[in-house]
């Protein structure tokens, strides 16, 4: 029953946005249809993708298509994060996108190309996230660029198309490398399994693992680092992110940040598992903690560097992939249960913020801060939102990236890298800083003149923002049983490749030495919270 | 019946180095277009031979689409994108001939010594063509961070895929057709899309220099 669903996930937004590039042409009456099928379609994802995230909680996968399609523990995470921040961002578009059409820089024409490129890139997004076969991942994520390509560019002025060549430029020739690694992988399992058929596929892929060519493997894995590492925005392969993320709108730079870098970083896990169970976690785990480390720390460089809002958030997004690469290369459940809980928490925040930064936009044209000053007076209600999201960004309890930032350094103390911890708490500090510094002088201060007092007042501009709150600080005070029970799975999948995530997650959580120990630290840290967290 | 020998598929990939070389460095853009033709249709008579070669009757598929999209879609895409675009108004190429040469020796040297690594039975006789594709895929690369022109550029993506599609050939032919299309569909968006964006491009900000999108920095 759950595969339908899972098809029906995948074809609603495609379906919708071909159906929305096609009512362009109906005169007056576009807009409304247009925002009509938009929010269709976000809506239905949403429930599909909650659906499909049931459906892997009762039965432990949902495939469909031959296989094709195959999301177990891990993929649901990814699939809740796509239809999550999809449904909230899509619908901060209409009211982001109306101001737009208000001001002259979009026309009907334009806006019907964003919605329809809108529901495409959800699509190819969605595709990256549940694609078994490991070369039609490939073809996905390779999609996402060209998907997203014309949206970061779609002001047509000299920056943003400066940005956008840039984007689909760098991200193309990283892809490349992608399909050599994606390749490789692939000839090698034919090799083995003699069976063309089925060497495409992970689930296959993962069980002969043992049997693949290790120095193939090791070359594999670079390329792949490499290739999907450039769209994730790894060091030294990001320059295309700061560019692209601040040229795009702030509802595309929100997937760009909050969606898209997970599913590059998804596509990496994947592969990860087959190299960890091809030839020990050593070889993955110390590319991680190098790419992750050199991320972080280049990151934190250029933050504090920063004078613009919305680049100062993309240089985060960039410290985030490095900070939940980190978590992984840490190894173990531990290390990878910590990485999974950062990528969903800073999800949500990134989504905040960088609708936030939309909302700035609107009431400044700017989000220099020589132009965004007093915006306590300005936009008291934006600004307060900005605080704590920049308080939830930098890890500050109580919200939820506090728990998942503890984790991590607590886990990198218990498997011995207690140095490497003590420089990423130093750089999380200094990025601290850069934060408060930008986020003070915005907020604070005399609002400068011809600036309107006023908050945005539009529900999609307000809602959206609220709700990714709420959700911010729940989940800093309480794990929900299901997530907890997708983070157990999605961890022993990682480490396994094994999808039947109830029973091998439940066993790994009392099989490891290193979390209980972790965890009680955590515990005696939070005290009286101690009692909401999901692995007591 | 036709014969076709390994030697033969390993000289048509060595045919592909030379035409990526003339895609570079001839001075008319049009003509990079047309040479780019050319060169798909070398590619297309190795993805023929080795349907021959490996009794592999995907590759004749693989051939037809490649001819379809590579060597005619893509082609007349460019070509028209250049003919909107004053010759005068070309930046000059950033690699002189010899320097081309050399970065082509030396990625065909690189490659042989990283394609030597691989163990994988079947493809042992086409080592030379693989350490070909390898090095035609770096090629590509190199040509679109040395090129200042955009459009070169774009062609430069074009060799990279065409080094990537051989090798796609040569190891993974044996894959489901739908991942050909995919990866062919993906390849033919990724020049309309990079195309369209260069044309905007030009008309915004009346240069085809890449070196002169310098707005975004720090």
């Amino acid at each position: 029953m759950y595969s339908a669903y899972l098809i029906w996930l995948l074809l609603i937004p495609l379906i919708l946005s071909l159906l929305v590039f096609a009512v362009r042409w109906l005169g007056r009456a576009t807009r409304r249809v247009v925002e009509a099928l938009h929010l269709i379609c976000v809506t239905l994802v949403l429930v599909l993708s909650l659906v499909v995230v049931q459906g892997v909680l009762v039965q432990g996968t949902v495939i469909a298509l031959g296989n094709w399609l195959h999301v177990d523990s891990l993929g649901a995470i990814f699939v809740l994060i796509v239809g999550l921040v999809g449904f909230l961002v899509g619908l901060y578009s209409i009211s982001y996108i109306r101001n737009d059409l208000e001001t002259g820089e979009f026309d009907n024409a334009k806006m019907s190309i964003y919605y329809g490129l809108f529901s495409l890139f959800l699509f190819t997004m969605l595709l990256v996230v549940t694609s078994n076969n490991i070369i039609m991942m490939w073809v996905a994520v390779e999609a996402t660029t060209l998907g997203s390509a014309f949206l970061v560019g779609i002001y047509g002025k000299r920056s943003s198309l400066e940005a956008a060549w840039k984007y689909i430029v760098i991200c193309t020739v990283g892809i490349g490398f992608g399909l050599y690694g994606t390749i490789l992988v692939y000839a090698d399992a034919v090799n083995v399994m003699q069976e063309p058929r089925l060497a495409a596929l992970w689930t296959e892929i993962v069980k002969n693992a043992q049997a693949l060519d290790p120095a193939l493997l090791k070359l594999s894995f670079v390329f792949v680092l490499i290739g999907f590492g450039t769209k994730a925005g790894l060091f030294p392969m990001h320059a295309w992110l700061p560019d692209a993320y601040t040229e795009a709108p702030s509802p595309v730079t929100a997937l760009l940040s909050a969606v898209l870098l997970n599913c590059s970083l998804f596509v990496i896990f994947r592969f990860s598992t087959i190299t960890n169970l091809g030839i020990g976690p050593a070889f993955s785990q110390t590319l991680f903690l190098v790419f992750g480390t050199l991320s972080v720390g280049a990151a934190v460089f250029f933050m504090f560097m920063q004078r613009d809002i919305k680049r100062l958030l993309a240089y985060s997004s960039m410290e985030n992939a490095g900070l939940i690469i980190l978590a992984f290369g840490l190894g173990g459940p531990a290390g990878i249960a910590a990485g999974l809980l950062q990528l969903l928490n800073q999800s949500l925040v990134k989504a905040l913020l960088f609708c936030t930064s939309g909302n700035i936009l609107i009431k400044y044209r700017s989000w220099n801060l020589d132009k965004v000053r007093g915006m306590l007076q300005v936009a008291p209600v934006t600004s307060l939102i900005l605080i704590a999201g920049a308080l939830a960004l930098v890890g500050a309890p109580p919200f939820n990236i506090f728990v998942s930032k503890f984790l991590i350094i607590s886990t990198g103390m218990q498997v011995g890298y207690a140095w490497l911890m003590i420089i990423c708490l130093i750089l999380l500090m200094v990025a601290f800083t850069a934060f408060f510094r930008v986020i003070g002088s915005a907020v604070f201060g005399d609002k400068p003149e011809g600036v309107v007092r006023g908050d945005v007042r539009a529900f999609s501009l307000v809602a959206p923002l609220a709700i990714l709150l709420i959700m911010i600080l729940i989940l800093g005070l309480y794990m929900p049983p299901q997530l907890a029970t997708l983070l157990n799975g999605a961890t022993s999948v990682a480490m396994t490749g094994n999808s039947t995530s109830q029973v091998a997650g439940a066993s790994f959580w009392q099989s490891s030495p290193a979390l209980p120990t972790g965890l009680i630290q955590a515990e005696a840290f939070f005290a009286p919270l101690a009692n909401l967290l999901p692995w007591k | 019946m036709l014969s076709v020998s390994i030697n033969e598929v390993n000289s048509l990939c060595g045919l592909l180095i030379i035409t990526s070389l003339l895609v570079i460095e001839t001075k008319k853009a049009r003509w990079s277009a047309m040479f780019y033709s050319f060169q798909s249709l070398v590619l297309v008579l190795i993805f023929l031979s080795l349907a021959v070669l490996m009794q592999a009757n995907q590759l004749y598929l693989w051939a037809a689409s490649a001819f379809v999209t590579k060597a005619v879609l893509v082609p007349l895409i460019l070509y028209r994108a250049l003919s909107r675009v004053e010759e005068a108004e070309m930046p000059k190429n950033a690699m002189s001939p010899v320097v081309a040469l050399l970065i082509a020796a030396a990625s065909v040297a690189v490659s042989f010594i990283v394609v030597d690594q691989i163990q994988i039975k079947a493809v042992a006789p086409f080592k030379p063509a693989l350490a070909i594709s390898v090095a035609h895929f770096f090629f590509g690369v190199l040509c679109i961070l040395t090129q200042r022109n955009i459009f070169k550029q774009v062609l430069g993506v074009c060799l990279m895929e065409n080094g990537a599609h051989l090798t796609l050939a040569l190891l993974a032919y044996n894959a489901p057709e739908l991942v050909e299309v995919g990866v062919a569909t993906d390849a033919l968006f990724a020049v309309l899309i990079m195309v369209t964006l260069g044309g905007q491009i030009y008309r915004t900000l009346h240069t085809l220099d890449s070196s002169d999108l310098t707005t975004l920095k720090g």
